[in-house]
């Protein structure tokens, strides 16, 4: 009987090999990777390192406005202005001494950061970035939110630039990066891009190609080695499905602190990540619209309006509802080579000449109000 | 759902499978319902549209068959008047359900801009995914009633299995009733079967997401920069990808069908015979698709009467055969266009030089792989200004001046040199060769494991960072 039953089991294994071995594969598969979801286990927090204390000093306001609803936070926001309003005059002197404290937090590492300058430092910011609000939708994914508002270009008397303005440019980015390399004729700056790259992977040893050797680099050497006056960077695509916006956040402002260490008379921008088509548009996958300008939003809190500035190029190209428009691409996402010429228009008309803006530092609160103006009435979709 | 997603691969499939293995008496209702949960988890509603055309062509093969009691006058001539009227019901009705979900916003949208008025309504009807293929497999069952090819008629179960089996379900083979007849009744699933189904459909499975979605990205990387300026080199290496990606992926469905299929106990037809290695497009056409072809062949040329009645006659109906097929495949012009060019190759290769061709040692390849691949960019690019743009391009000519040249053209060949490489040999007979070879020895089964978590890595690293997939 026992021994029947062996031989049926022995016929069986010799049998199908390649079903069992399957079979016995996913088990393991699913017990110890789960990539599949089968179990629901959320181990994407998992993967990436520990949050540091710095990082969430940084970014504890954020989650805290985050989680109380939308009319608090607006709320909040205008007893901000008011604050802001009362005491640029007074403290004018004081508030620029403590700014500069504050650049240091956001630069460079420093002690933990107490509750008072946490405010001061968001008011610096939002100096930096406008932001339109509307009422967020729920979403229910693990990697982003819906972020409740729009980013503007910061505000910034921009000048009119011409092709040598990009000669001592560096583009990091991924295929959309790539685009411009290929097909905007800014000949002479220096593209570091690949399909598929990310802010994670943007560091790494050899973790980047140079457009004009074709070869892969090690962006840390050449961004110790080469001086850049103006850094494009824009990521943002490739991480919508990996980890969430905070994680993209942190990273990203590392980068940053490692592009200013290393380039500390460059001009940064941010670029905004360009949306994607109504038929690309995913609500049921992360891969949205929404997603995106969260990503976006992100971003352009790390703009400062001095060295660091975030340019919005989606009114270019995107239809009143925010959707990139249908007839300028072919699969939704990346824009048609000849369309790259008004992007690069749009580089050339956000110039940041250095020597002006330091003039306009010492005209203090009130060269601060006129830029607020002009971020409203500028040239982004409100 | 489809075969190459995590939902089917590690939910769908091993419940079904342990359920279908559990129950061998109520294997019909098991696959039924399975098929149905198959097919409603993507489209919720067109499940009842699909459900309902089901019954409906049940209802009109049952009064095909149907025998009045009481002795009759004219009993023959009534029944042949009844079958008549039963098989043009069918196909109206079937036909009818095609017609308003797949063609008709092309067809107002044309009457409309020919008249100038807008006359018609367009409905932006969701096509309900495999209308194409169950409609005809429908057809084909109604036909072959209606001819006595099927002597019995199936009973409502069987029917509505045969229709609904999720393995040809969605995107074919075209299965014709009397291939699984004798199998709707009872069937067998020996451990072989399941063994060698698994090996297949792993097999195609890799056709699919390896091959397939990896080449398409370099189609989608060219026409991403846009038709019409690119480099004819740039242009060909496009056509030849796109080639590539609607081979594999269409041949990898297939496979993974027909190693479902012999999961399940059934054995589905093979739709695919290494076209790319014919030497005239009629070959080409007699190895690609192969149950479409043969539907068009079987229902519509030969009733027309093929090539018995005189050339003029002949040419008509091979015009009448490659119009459907072109809009079969999709209600555009360009699949009008794409027929079209089928109809005059084939036409000009039936009266001329096809014989020849088909006898050349290298001439006939050349043909069919310069050919190929220009029928391809018809079919893939919708946009009449830029598909003139593209085939522009492939000959050389610009209008503007060209922005993917010769860097690109280096880099995606560096980039894609060897998935360009794996392509080629895989179109040849050679993989197939050597799997029907060595499929049981332990190297393949290892192998074809290698294939199964390489493929699986890939789907969910397209799922989860769509960009893996799409390459941003």
């Amino acid at each position: 009987m026992n021994k029947n039953k062996m031989r049926v089991c022995l016929e069986i294994l010799y049998n199908c090999p390649f079903v069992l071995l399957v079979i016995v594969t996913s088990f393991l598969f699913v017990l110890f990777f789960d990539e599949t979801g089968i179990l629901k286990i959320d181990k994407s927090i998992a993967v990436f390192q520990p949050i540091n204390k710095e990082d969430i000093s940084l970014f504890n306001a954020e989650t805290v406005k985050k989680s109380q609803n939308s009319n608090e936070a607006a709320e909040k926001e205008k007893e901000k202005d008011a604050d802001q309003a009362a005491d640029t005059d007074e403290n004018a002197g004081l508030r620029k001494e403590e700014k500069d404290g504050i650049e240091e937090t956001n630069i460079k590492k420093t002690d933990i950061a107490s509750l008072e300058r946490e405010k001061n430092r968001e008011k610096e910011e939002n100096r930096a970035t406008k932001f339109v609000e509307y009422a967020p939708i729920e979403t229910n994914s693990r990697y982003y939110s819906d972020a409740g508002k729009v980013a503007l270009t910061t505000a910034y008397d921009y000048v009119l630039e011409n092709e040598s303005y990009f000669n001592d440019a560096a583009f990091l980015g991924d295929s959309r990066t790539l685009g411009i390399s290929d097909y905007a004729g800014l000949d002479g700056a220096d593209f570091f891009c690949d399909n598929g790259m990310t802010i994670f992977k943007l560091l790494e040893d050899k973790g980047v190609t140079y457009q004009k050797t074709g070869e892969k680099v090690d962006l840390k050497k050449v961004l110790q080695e080469k001086r850049y006056g103006k850094i494009y960077i824009m990521l943002g695509m490739n991480e919508l499905g990996y980890g969430n916006t905070n994680m993209y956040l942190k990273q990203y402002l590392k980068v940053l602190n490692q592009l200013k260490e290393w380039q500390p008379e460059a001009t940064i921008y941010i670029m905004a990540n360009l949306h994607v088509s109504r038929e690309k548009n995913n609500m049921e996958t992360e891969f949205n619209n929404i997603n995106i300008n969260d990503k976006n939003v992100a971003s352009a809190r790390l703009a400062n309006g001095k060295d660091i500035f975030y340019l919005d190029c989606n009114p270019l190209f995107t239809d009143e509802e925010g959707y990139l428009q249908g007839d300028l691409t072919f699969d939704g996402v990346h824009l048609y080579a000849q369309h790259y010429e008004k992007w690069r228009n749009f580089l050339f008309e956000h110039g940041v000449e250095r020597e002006a803006e330091t003039q306009k530092e010492d005209e203090k609160s009130a060269a601060g109000q006129l830029q607020e103006d002009a971020g409203y009435g500028g040239d982004t979709a409100e | 759902m489809l075969f190459s997603s995590v939902g089917f691969l590690f939910r769908f499939l091993p419940i079904f499978m342990i359920v279908y293995l559990t129950f061998p008496k109520y294997r019909n209702i098991v696959l039924l319902a399975g098929s149905l949960i198959f097919y409603g988890v993507g489209e919720p509603y067109f499940v009842l549209l699909l459900l309902l055309s089901v019954l409906i062509n049940y209802g009109l093969s049952r009064y095909m068959f149907w025998e009045p009691r009481s002795p009759q006058v004219n009993r023959k001539k009534k029944s042949a008047r009844r079958r008549k009227r039963a098989l043009i019901l069918a196909i109206v009705i079937d036909l009818g359900v095609l017609f308003v979900f797949k063609y008709w916003d092309f067809a107002a949208g044309n009457i409309n801009r020919l008249s100038g008025h807008g006359l018609l309504p367009l409905l932006s009807l969701a096509l309900p995914l495999g209308i194409s293929f169950y409609t005809f497999q429908m057809l084909s069952y109604q036909i072959d009633c209606y001819r006595g090819t099927v002597k019995e008629q199936a009973k409502l179960l069987p029917f509505a299995t045969y229709v609904c089996m999720f393995p040809q379900l969605i995107a074919g083979p075209i299965v014709r009733y009397s291939d699984v007849s004798g199998r709707m009744a009872e069937r067998k699933v020996r451990i072989r079967d399941i063994e060698n189904g698994l090996k297949l459909f792993t097999a195609g499975l890799g056709l699919k997401v390896i091959l397939a979605n990896q080449i398409g990205t370099l189609w989608n990387l060219i026409m991403t920069a846009g038709a019409g300026r690119l480099h004819a080199l740039v242009a060909w290496l496009g056509a030849f990808a796109y080639s590539f990606q609607i081979y594999f992926d269409f041949w990898g469905y297939s496979v993974m069908a027909m190693g479902l299929g012999k999961m399940l106990g059934f054995s589905i037809p093979r739709n695919f015979d290494i076209p790319y290695v014919s030497r005239s497009v009629s070959e080409f056409w007699r190895r690609w698709h192969m149950t479409l072809g043969s539907w068009f062949k079987e229902y519509v040329y030969i009733p027309l009467g093929g090539s018995r009645k005189g050339s003029a006659r002949t040419i008509l109906n091979l015009f009448v055969v490659w119009a459907l097929t072109g809009l079969w495949h999709g209600a555009d012009w360009n699949f009008v266009l794409w027929g079209s060019a089928f109809f005059l190759i084939i036409s000009l290769e039936k009266k001329t030089f096809g014989k020849w061709l088909e006898n050349s040692k290298v001439l006939g390849h050349i043909y069919i792989i310069v050919l190929i691949p220009v029928t391809w960019v018809i079919f893939g690019i919708t946009d009449m200004g830029q598909l003139a743009g593209y085939l522009g391009n492939m000959a050389g000519y610009h209008k503007e001046e060209i922005l993917v040249g010769m860097t690109q053209l280096i880099r995606y060949l560096k980039e894609y040199g060897i998935l360009l490489i794996a392509c080629v040999i895989f179109a040849t007979p050679l993989p197939g060769k050597v799997y029907w070879k060595w499929k049981d020895r332990w190297f393949m089964v290892l192998f074809l494991l290698l294939v199964f978590w390489w493929s699986v890595r890939e789907i969910i690293s397209g799922s989860n960072n769509p960009f893996l997939y799409f390459r941003f």
